[in-house]
């Protein structure tokens, strides 16, 4: 390949990457910015835990991410079993994947129309539920690209020892493909963490940090302390990201 | 597939079976219901089981048929735009890099998808903004010499909103796509002498079609349904369908949004079926099935 062009190649590449990473650093730079006189200062983020409301929403969206956090890989986990013991791969796949395909505002209105009809009054266990629906399908896909580097022959093997489906399972497999688990579970936080237009359709009376910020917007306009707040949620999902990482780096040693 | 593999007692079946069931429901019922809903006659408070074509009669005659109209067109018209900038990007990821920079690309284009999109367009209006970065830029270079109005609320801002926002996820289905494509085929076309460029049109194109589907379904679905860029981007008024939807919402009106809701899912699903129908699942998810 020619040097010009491995430059152009790299150059694009390069310029796709900036235009998707320039809208992380305006929420850093606006949160240190003294509002009146434009030095800088950290008291916008000193005034965040003096409001309540969004000390609650704080709490809310770390109990929320941690039951979607738990929830999302296991059913993941089961369903990337079902598809590997049960005959009907096809429209397992199609199903856990469908959140996918549809709309956010169309999942959230549908879910809570459907809490609205059975009765089931907004809760934080409403909110777990439709983001946990939203981060099935990552979590699925992660835990089934896991398995499929896991070579059955082995819980043949197992089997011929005289292992049963579960110790086979246990013993032989999950060792195999924890980190993928752990990784989707990393993968189901991050996503409950960052998600506003589902939540926000079935939230009732609760807030989390992320629908906090969406109702400020759409009734004050944003302060220097939500982009305090946004800065602290930005850096948190970083945070998260690097623990991907270590945990990628765990599954595959070489690479 | 061996049979020990597929071993299965009634425990087991419960044990996997159940959690399956339970999500298939979970994502199944909702959309069902909504369906049902949606031919529901509105009342003072509330809604009342009935079969009444009221709403949707409501929808596609007044205002909000316009903003049906727009949010496909601007769906549609995004859709390629973002396909003109994921498949150059999923093309050059799959041939031009070596396969660790591939790894490394795609990692660094899934973090900033990671975090909330409507926090960057909250950025993204910071920085379009008469006084933002961008318009400072313009001015102290010269090349304009007042402010640039039609950078925020206008439908460029929508678009690039749109773009940021959907089209990294764009680049992994095609990528997927186009990395299973044998190499053998495209040697086979530059043997027989066909050209480079036609090598691509014949051969790589075609080939990577069910991954490009995949990827306009993300995009066009993003976007109908959008809420947070056009109320951010777009500035008052500018509504599309996910605008639309939350407002009927917002009056109570959940006959009203179950039918519009009912008209993006539809839309959504005959896509999900034309794909469905055209390419094969395990083409596209082989990796991923160990297949």
């Amino acid at each position: 390949m020619k040097t010009s062009s491995r430059i152009l190649i790299w150059l694009s590449l390069a310029g796709v990457l900036a235009f998707l990473y320039v809208p992380l650093l305006p929420p850093l730079l606006l949160s240190i910015q003294d509002p009146a006189t434009g030095k800088a200062t950290l008291q916008n983020f000193g005034t965040i835990h003096s409001d309540p409301t969004l000390i609650g929403a704080l709490a809310n969206s770390v109990i929320i991410a941690a039951i979607v956090g738990v929830a999302a890989p296991l059913l993941g986990l089961a369903a990337a079993q079902a598809v590997r013991s049960f005959g009907m791969p096809r429209a397992i796949i199609t199903v856990i994947l469908l959140p996918l395909f549809i709309p956010g505002v169309s999942m959230g209105v549908s879910t809570s129309l459907f809490f609205n009809l059975t009765g089931i009054d907004p809760s934080l266990l409403t909110m777990a539920t439709v983001q946990t629906l939203w981060a099935l399908p990552f979590a699925f896909l992660i835990i089934m690209t896991v398995m499929s580097g896991f070579d059955t022959l082995y819980l043949e093997a197992a089997y011929t020892c005289g292992a049963n489906r579960a110790q086979a399972f246990w013993e032989v497999e999950l060792p195999q493909i924890a980190s993928g688990i752990s990784g989707a579970a990393t993968f189901s936080v991050i996503l409950s963490f960052n998600e506003t237009v589902r939540t926000a359709v079935v939230q009732g009376g609760n807030n989390t940090v992320q629908t906090f910020i969406w109702s400020r917007y759409q009734q004050v306009g944003l302060t220097p302390n939500m982009h305090a707040l946004m800065s602290i949620i930005i850096a948190v999902t970083l945070l998260l990201i690097l623990v991907l990482v270590a945990l990628g780096r765990e599954r595959q040693p070489a690479g | 597939m061996s049979f020990a593999v597929k071993r299965r007692g009634l425990g087991t079946v419960a044990l996997l079976g159940g959690p399956v069931l339970l999500c298939a429901l979970a994502i199944v019922v909702p959309l069902v219901l909504t369906l049902m809903i949606s031919f529901w006659e509105r009342q003072m408070i509330g809604m009342r089981p009935g079969f009444s074509l009221a709403s949707y009669a409501l929808f596609f005659e007044g205002a909000r048929f316009s903003v049906l109209k727009r949010s496909f067109w601007v769906a549609t018209s995004s859709t390629f735009l973002m396909l003109a900038v994921a498949y150059p990007v999923a093309y050059l990821v799959t041939f031009k890099l070596p396969p660790n920079r591939t790894r490394i690309f795609l990692f660094l284009l899934s973090v900033p998808f990671l975090v909330n999109y409507v926090i960057r367009t909250f950025s993204w209006a910071y920085l379009l903004g008469r006084t933002g970065p961008i318009n400072q830029f313009l001015q102290w270079t010269g090349l304009a010499s007042q402010p640039i109005d039609w950078l925020l609320f206008s439908d460029f801002a929508v678009y690039l909103g749109l773009i940021a926002a959907y089209m990294p996820f764009m680049v992994y289905p095609i990528w997927l796509s186009l990395s299973a494509i044998d190499k053998r085929l495209i040697e086979a076309s530059w043997m027989l002498g066909e050209p480079p460029f036609r090598t691509f049109l014949r051969v790589v194109l075609p080939l990577s079609l069910p991954g490009v589907f995949a990827a306009a379904i993300f995009g066009f679905v993003g976007a109908f349904g959008e809420v947070a860029v056009s109320q951010i981007l777009g500035g008052v008024g500018y509504q599309l369908m996910g605008n639309a939807i939350t407002s009927s919402l917002d009056v109570l009106n959940y006959p009203m949004a179950a039918a519009m809701s009912t008209v993006v899912v539809g839309c959504m699903l005959i896509l999900l079926l034309v794909w469905l129908r055209l390419f094969d699942l395990r083409l596209f998810l082989g990796k991923m099935l160990g297949r």
